[in-house]
Parts: structure tokens; sequence; C-alpha cells
């Protein structure tokens, strides 16, 4: 009696634990494959996100590996860089720059053309008649264009020498004339303060092929404060107060003071130009 | 840990991440200079850089909506699905921030201690939230608010009595 009720709970203690290995079993199962969708479903969201990072990747690198993107946006002006380095680059390049001087050495007129980089009245120039003034006669080899300082709309003398001399350390590696332009194309609101070292830094680094760590220490260059002041009094010499203002002749020879109708027009730069190259 | 715990340190971390993501929101649209620690105008510089924005949409606020949604995640019921979508974007989140400090450090050059902390707060959740997404949840689907008991403990087993 007691050896048959010793049996059956044996039976009915086997009958439990297979029950329970049977459930175990079950459950390891169910967690094997509620493991392998989630790793699938992981699977799937890394491939989606390294899609989409690849995607952000190229769409922000763009599409010339020669031109490096600029890092830096104007927000006063709210205008691309890259559209202002396109711009002054289809302007510029192929024509030949040494220091701040724009064209070829050789040609018989030169065009002195003094400027502030905050000066808006510049930046229209720059903008307008000078393009064509550019095409046209430097190009050609028929006019060379100096650049040369003059603080007028920089309130603060420290601001101005120090954003002329970034313009002219860029000169040294004779990529004066890109860094000028591209001042000038970016060119924020009058006194607003937008001329900070960041802002100077991020158009050296819009330069096209500008070494950064040649214009970061040529930039203390000493020789620009006398330049500054030269041209300063060259332009008091010649009766020039305000900017844009021009001096023009032949090259090597005397100047005198261009007077122009319009800063968009560039008949007047293009008359004188083509009267001195004839003489 | 504790899959409670982890919940809690998610959602902390998720808060931090709003904050600080509503704050350079906020610094974009009103305009205003971010502040910054010792290293002066860097912050500024990557805060106006061409990689502020992504198809005209702020970086910030992208940020933003990245980080409200993880945290509404993880406020949802602990549900499978909102434990993958947690994930999910936690990992997109830390994707981008990868994408965003290597735009710093290789294009840039300069570096925003508020990016630094988002990209911080990312790699906190990046583990977290895998390890809870793939360890799963123990009742069932069912809902388990955070104060309510923890999701971790071991399903009852049939003992044989």
């Amino acid at each position: 009696m007691s050896s048959e009720a010793e049996g059956d709970l044996t039976r009915k203690q086997r009958r439990e634990q297979a029950r329970t290995e049977r459930k175990a079993a079950e459950q390891a199962a169910a967690a094997s494959v509620a493991r392998r969708k989630r790793m699938t479903q992981l699977g799937g969201a890394v491939a989606v996100v390294i899609v989409a990072i690849v995607a952000i990747l190229i769409a922000t690198s763009g599409g010339s590996s020669k031109t490096k993107a600029p890092p830096f946006k104007n927000t006063a002006q709210e205008k691309p860089v890259t559209e202002a380095v396109a711009a002054v680059k289809e302007e510029l390049d192929g024509i030949p720059q040494s220091g701040n001087v724009l064209g070829k050495a050789t040609a018989p007129v030169t065009l002195a053309y003094f400027g502030d980089l905050e000066c808006p009245i510049c930046k229209e120039f720059t903008e307008g008649a000078l393009p064509s003034v550019i095409k046209n006669d430097v190009r050609s080899g028929k006019l060379r264009i100096e650049y040369r300082n003059l603080e007028t709309a920089t309130r603060e003398p420290e601001t101005f020498r120090n954003q002329q001399s970034a313009a002219l350390a860029a000169g040294k590696q004779n990529k004066g004339w890109y860094y000028i332009e591209l001042f000038y194309h970016l060119q924020g609101a009058e006194s607003s303060g937008y001329v900070t070292e960041k802002y100077l830094q991020g158009l050296a680094e819009a330069t096209p092929g500008l070494n950064l760590a040649k214009w970061t220490s040529d930039r203390a260059d000493q020789s620009f404060q006398a330049k500054l002041a030269t041209d300063a009094q060259e332009a008091n010499n010649a009766g020039l107060s305000g900017t844009p203002a021009f001096l023009i002749g032949k090259t090597g020879s005397a100047t005198k003071k261009l007077e122009y109708t319009s800063l968009k027009d560039p008949s007047s730069f293009e008359e004188a130009v083509a009267k001195l190259a004839k003489a | 840990m504790s899959a409670r715990t982890v919940r809690i340190v998610l959602i902390v971390t998720a808060v931090l991440g709003v904050g600080l993501a509503s704050y350079l929101t906020y610094i974009h649209y009103a305009g205003i200079k971010p502040l910054c620690g010792r290293n002066g105008g860097s912050c500024e510089f990557v805060q106006t850089s061409q990689y502020s924005d992504l198809a005209g949409v702020p970086v910030a606020l992208l940020g933003l909506i990245g980080y409200v949604l993880i945290l509404g995640s993880l406020l949802a019921p602990d549900e499978e699905r909102f434990r993958f979508a947690t994930a999910a974007l936690v990992l997109g989140g830390f994707a981008f921030s990868a994408y965003l400090t290597y735009r710093e450090v290789f294009t840039l050059e300069a570096i925003c201690e508020y990016c630094v902390s988002s990209a911080v707060l990312l790699t906190v959740m990046l583990p977290l939230s895998l390890w809870r997404f793939l360890r799963g949840g123990d009742t069932g689907g069912s809902a388990a608010p955070v104060a309510g008991p923890p999701a971790d403990q071991p399903a009852a087993l049939a003992s044989p009595t």
C-alpha cells in the first residue's frame, strides 16, 4: 500500500518535472525567437541610420572636392558662402595676382582702388562695375588694379587694421584679391560688429588655395602698419576722403583722380582705361 | 542595474537633452549668442556655421524634436514597440551626433561645448537603450509605469508542488 503510494507520488512528480521542463524549453525557444526578431529589427534600424548619415555626409560635402566647404555663413546677409566663393573664383581665376595687385605686371594702365573692407559703397562697386572691368580690361592685360586701404566706414581703428591686415596677409600668398572680394561679397550690415576673429578666419578658410598656417603667422607682419599709413597718406595727398576712390594713370607714371558717373556701370572706368591705353 | 533604473537614467538624460536642445533652439531663433566657456567664440562659430542647419532646418531644432520623441517613447508604456522606438531614436541621434562631432573636429576645427554635451548624453543613452530593448520585457508586453513594480522581475515559474 505504502509502496503503491510511493510509486504514485513518483509518477506525479515525474509528470510535474516533465511539464516544467517542457515549459522551460518552450519559453527558451520563444525567447530565442524574440531575441532573433529584436536583432533583426535593430539591424534594420542600424541600416536605415547608416544610409541616412551617408546621405547627409554626401549632401553636406558639396559637389567639388577641390573647393573646401567654407566653415561659416554670413548670417547678417544670409548669402551662402559657397555662392560667393564660386562667383569670386569665376571672376578671378586665371588672372595673375601679386600682393594686393590684380592683373599682369606688363599692363599699360594702373588703377588704384582705395577701399575700406566694411564700406558698403565699395561693395556696390565690387559687385557692380568691377566684374566687367576685370573681365574686359584686366583679363585682357590692359589694366592692373592695386587695392589700397583707406579707413572710412570702419568705426574702430583697431578693427580696420585687423581686417585690412588680414587681406594683406592673404596678399603675401598672392591670394589677396580672393580675400578682398570675398569680404565684400559677404559683407555684413555696417557697424553691426560682424567683423570678428572668426569672421576673418572664416574668410581665410573660404579663400581658395590659401595656406592657413602661413596666413595666420603673416597677419602679425609689422610692415602692414606702414603700408596702411602709406596708403592713407597717398589718399590724403590726392585729396581722397571717401571710399571707394580711384587714381588712374599709365603704369609707372603719375596718376590722377578718376571721376566716375556710376559704381554699377563700368563705362567711366572702361573709357578711362581705353583712353590711357591708347595714349 | 535593473531595467527600472535603466529607464529612469534614460528619462533623466532625455530630459537633460530636451533642456539643452531647447536652449540652443531658443538662441538660434532669438539671434543671441550662446553662453560659452573659456573657448569664447567656438560655440558661436559652430552654431552659425553652415553645418548648423540641415536642409534649412536648424540642427538644434532637430535635436529638440529627437529628444522629445525619445522622452515620449520612454514615458510610453513599457512595451516592446516603445522600447524599440527608444533604441532606434537613440541610435539615430547618436549617429547624427557623431556626424556633427566629425564636422566640428575635422571641418570646422572648433568645438562647441553644447554639442559635446549632447554627444555625451547620447553616448550614455545608446548602450542603455540597446540593452533595454535586446533584453526584452518579462511582463508579456504589459504596461509597467516608472513608479510601478520593476519590469525585470523574473517570471514566476510553476513550482512543482
